[in-house]
């Protein structure tokens, strides 16, 4: 295979003048499983072979995907994107630069306990049917229960015409569990996600019995909870929401190529934007994480990225291009989802680091609040403004965790909403996600409890 | 690459289902997938980007004692791909358990045909015309305002073809074209930057006035610029395509799906020949809509395509089906089976969801508005309960429209309250529709919408 994208790379840069170019192979198995209600709807397996080809002739991109790994093929394809870039970049004002990069050669190779490629369909179902059962079964008022699961398995090659060539095994184990709930009139839906970068040993230590549990009881409990009112309130987050809003309403304006399409960080560089407890990293190198890897798809090693700290704006997440504009180091975010697209900015791993306070201590001064635990989905604009659905969320009076609320939703602008951190917590935790930006990357985000003096809820009361 | 031939297409699915049978399977069904993509992409305000993206498959559904296996390849030239793609289906198949209610793959009916959905002009275009296009998009923005800044976009062409066999003689093969330009823009003044502002074209044939997009992006942000907030309460809200697509996509399109109905997920069930929503709407979803971007000869199991009334005069006509869930009912497939190309099996989705106008003019619906807001984008609606339709979103930005005139935007404002309750508000539907996706829909003004001023 190396020869094989060496000899392609050679072809864009010797025959077609390429400055620089880059040959991704893969070779993916992916195993799916849909269950509702007990029924198998399907089981499913494939295969996905391809080679992304990406140029740079005279500092336009040029970019070609074809699921092949014949010569004659890739020639042809390499060609198309010489020419195209050439064209494109005959209107350029700008023309793209790349960071420099250290030649690396290495291959990264996964040590599961347990490889999903060496677990059988039938034991993936029973694990699947055994989460369905069980929220089916935990209480008549659960309607409806789906699980989605996928493993990926298999192996990316990368090599570029600077002599970097980068094997690495690719192994993800996701599943997602939904349940939904009637009772008189009202309908309720909960959502649980879990994912690994380790191996099928995932479900030993999230066992399939208690998933179950846990997304059935949210739903039944939502069947008693109450519109919140809306307006602005004091709120505190649970590591899933403070995740996601991480991830949304900081995370995004922190990859380079959004500060430099005109996001709020681009003019906040160096200064403070949020309280003194407000310290954020985007970390690919935390083994296990369902968001973690070793090279990215530009063949940078992947780094742990301080974003903010103490409030103050220190760092972005970039790629080759991005940094060359800055002036700063390729962090390792360059990411493609397959072999069909382009590598663009993605986080990792991306979370608040914790501090000292129980969560006691931020609850209990809260008079009139809300205690939001688990996020439905989010959403950020390149002005700041964000919004976080929630899907479990409760009242808190007087400093004590009072009713259950259900669809809530927080939003504001991330720069007036960081100053009103007041409390982050001790504890810590890392939750598996799916992040869409054109291409699904799959990501970790979390971090401690936090207390926020004042964000407006949306509510329907 | 030259594109594959109907011949070749047809018979790389049927071999499937003939291996599938050979090797045990009871009913089998291969989808074959080509797309073909050409992309000139727009970042920081010049053309920067090219792709090019040939993608090809096979997905094989297979049936074993009344247990479904599927497997897929990206490997089509090479018969033995295929072949261990067929072996790796029934083997799911086979670990798999029964479904009891599995009633059979679908019976082989008549295909109409459909117009406007593949155009020459779209396969020959040249690289060199794509990026023309594309300039003269950034161009339009440009000569609109000097505060205006185009981040992203592009413009696009794709041939996108696909066959179907299966073991009840269904055979089909359809071929069509998309063209589209899109251009995303901010407007930053002093230290203000505006929410992302967006316009687009897309087109089955070979019609696109880039012109406009540029121009309607670049507007659309600066008079985002200066903003003013506006008060917590209930009142008018039109809905522009795009915040309708969003609200509705997440609920309204989940609670038409029989599979939704069937499992108890959906507000719908039993109400059937019941008032639902305003009389002033009326929705049908229509796989054959001339020009659709979701218009095609049959769906993700071969079953034709048809029209469909969802809603009329607020009354729910009908439910979308799917084979399986349709046999289930003992009723017929309403050819809402669709497939992300070859890589998944079929699930219930809309076609072209066609949102019937009304007469009211955009002008008319906007100076007949004493108070109220005018959204175009929204944030989060995803996040609304997909059962129940709760939603609580962010407009970004929204408008003001007072005494029939926009007066300011404002950013921030949180729109709250239940979907199938604002569908029975609807007091004005206009006569501008547009495509959007899998939707064909006009302005409409709803009434009574809870509004969260900053």
């Amino acid at each position: 295979m190396k020869d094989l994208l060496t000899k392609i790379n050679n072809t864009a840069t010797q025959k077609y003048g390429a400055q620089y170019a880059e040959a991704r192979a893969q070779k993916l198995y992916k195993t799916m499983l849909t269950l509702k209600e007990e029924r198998v709807e399907a089981a499913k397996q494939g295969i996905e072979n391809g080679v992304a080809l990406r140029v740079l002739v005279n500092g336009a991109w040029g970019f070609a995907s074809v699921g092949s790994f014949d010569s004659a093929i890739l020639e042809g394809a390499v060609s198309d994107a010489c020419r195209m870039a050439k064209l494109a970049s005959e209107r350029l004002k700008t023309p793209i630069k790349l960071a420099d990069a250290k030649v690396v050669n290495d291959r990264v190779i996964s040590k599961p306990k347990k490889n999903p490629s060496d677990i059988q369909m039938e034991d993936k179902i029973k694990t699947a049917l055994a989460v369905n059962k069980t929220s089916l079964g935990f209480d008549k008022r659960i309607k409806s229960c789906s699980i989605d699961y996928l493993d990926l398995t298999g192996s990316s090659f990368f090599v570029n015409s600077e002599g970097t060539c980068v094997e690495q095994d690719k192994l993800y184990v996701w599943a997602r569990i939904t349940a939904s709930a009637v009772n008189e009139g009202v309908f309720t839906f909960s959502r649980e996600e879990i994912g690994s970068t380790t191996g099928y040993e995932l479900f030993d230590e999230q066992n399939p019995e208690s998933l179950g549990v846990k997304v059935a009881k949210r739903a039944i409990e939502q069947l008693n909870a109450k519109s919140p009112k809306g307006g602005k309130f004091p709120v505190v987050l649970g590591p899933n929401v403070v995740g996601v809003f991480v991830h949304e309403a900081f995370g995004h304006l922190a990859e380079a190529d959004l500060a430099l399409s005109g996001g709020v960080l681009a003019s906040n560089f160096g200064k403070k934007i949020g309280s003194d407890l407000v310290t954020f990293y985007d970390d690919g190198t935390i083994e296990g994480a369902f968001g973690a890897f070793k090279y990215d798809d530009e063949g940078v090693a992947s780094h742990k990225t301080l974003l903010i700290k103490d409030g103050v704006v220190t760092g972005l997440m970039h790629n080759r291009e991005t940094a060359q504009k800055f002036n700063a180091e390729p962090t390792g975010n360059a990411r493609a989802e397959d072999f069909r697209v382009e590598p663009i900015i993605r986080m990792r791993c991306t979370y608040m680091a914790p501090r000292d306070q129980t969560f006691e201590e931020l609850i209990e001064d809260v008079k009139s609040g809300y205690y939001f635990k688990s996020f439905r989905g989010g959403q950020a604009n390149l002005d700041g403004t964000f919004q976080v659905g929630i899907q479990e969320g409760y009242e808190i009076v007087n400093g004590e965790i009072g009713a259950p609320v259900r669809n809530a939703s927080i939003s504001g602008n991330t720069l007036e909403t960081l100053h009103h951190v007041s409390g982050v917590g001790k504890d810590f935790l890392l939750d598996p996600g799916r992040c869409g930006k054109g291409q699904t990357a799959f990501i970790s985000d979390g971090g401690p409890h936090i207390k926020i003096n004042e964000v407006v809820v949306g509510g329907s009361a | 690459m030259a594109v594959l031939e109907k011949n070749t297409m047809i018979s790389l699915a049927e071999n499937a289902v003939n291996a599938a049978l050979k090797k045990g399977a009871q009913e089998a069904e291969a989808y074959v997938y080509e797309g073909q993509a050409t992309n000139i992409g727009i970042e920081l305000g010049q053309i920067s980007k090219t792709n090019r993206i040939i993608d090809r498959g096979l997905g094989i559904r297979v049936v074993a004692n009344k247990a479904i296996g599927f497997a897929y390849t990206n490997i089509v030239d090479d018969a033995k791909a295929v072949e261990s793609a067929v072996s790796s289906a029934l083997s799911a198949a086979k670990a798999s358990k029964p479904d009891p209610d599995w009633n059979g793959l679908p019976q082989k009916k008549p295909y109409s045909s459909t117009e406007k959905t593949f155009d020459q002009k779209i396969v020959a275009l040249s690289s060199e015309d794509l990026v023309n296009i594309a300039s003269t998009m950034l161009d339009a923005a440009g000569q609109v305002d000097k505060r205006v800044f185009p981040i992203e976009g592009g413009v696009g062409s794709a041939y996108i073809s696909n066959a179907i066999a299966n073991s009840n003689g269904i055979t089909g093969f359809d071929r069509g074209t998309v063209i589209e330009c899109s251009l995303a823009t901010l407007a930053k003044e002093g230290g203000s930057v505006t929410p992302v502002c967006f316009e687009f074209n897309a087109a089955r044939n070979y019609n696109l006035d880039p012109v406009w997009v540029g121009k309607e992006a670049a507007k659309l942000a600066v008079s985002a610029l200066k903003t003013k907030s506006v008060e917590t309460k209930s009142g008018k809200v039109i809905l522009t395509q795009f915040a309708l697509q969003d609200l509705l996509s997440y609920t309204l399109v989940n609670a038409i799906r029989a599979d939704s109905v069937q499992r108890d997920q959906s507000p719908f069930k039993g109400k059937i020949g019941e008032k639902v929503a305003s009389e002033n709407l009326t929705i049908y979803d229509d796989g054959l809509f001339a020009g659709g971007l979701r218009t095609s000869v049959f769906d993700g199991e071969g079953v034709p395509h048809q029209k469909t009334a969802v809603i009329e005069k607020g009354v729910l006509r009908n439910f979308l089906y799917d084979n399986y869930s349709a046999k289930k009912e003992g009723k017929e497939s309403t050819g809402n089976a669709s497939r992300a190309g070859y890589l998944s099996t079929p699930s219930i989705d809309t076609t072209n969801f066609h949102i019937m106008p009304g007469n009211k003019t955009s002008d008319e619906m906007l100076s007949e508005v004493d108070d109220g807001l005018i959204v175009y984008y929204l944030q989060g609606a995803h996040s609304s309960n997909p059962v129940s339709g709760e939603f609580s979103v962010v407009a970004t930005p929204a408008w003001k429209i007072k005494n029939g005139k926009i007066t300011h935007c404002s950013r921030g404002v949180m729109l709250a309250g239940n979907i199938f309750e604002l569908l029975k508000n609807v007091s004005v539907v206009g006569s501008n529709e547009r495509q959007m996706g899998s939707m064909i829909a006009p302005w409409i003004e709803v009434e009574n919408v809870r509004v969260i001023g900053k």
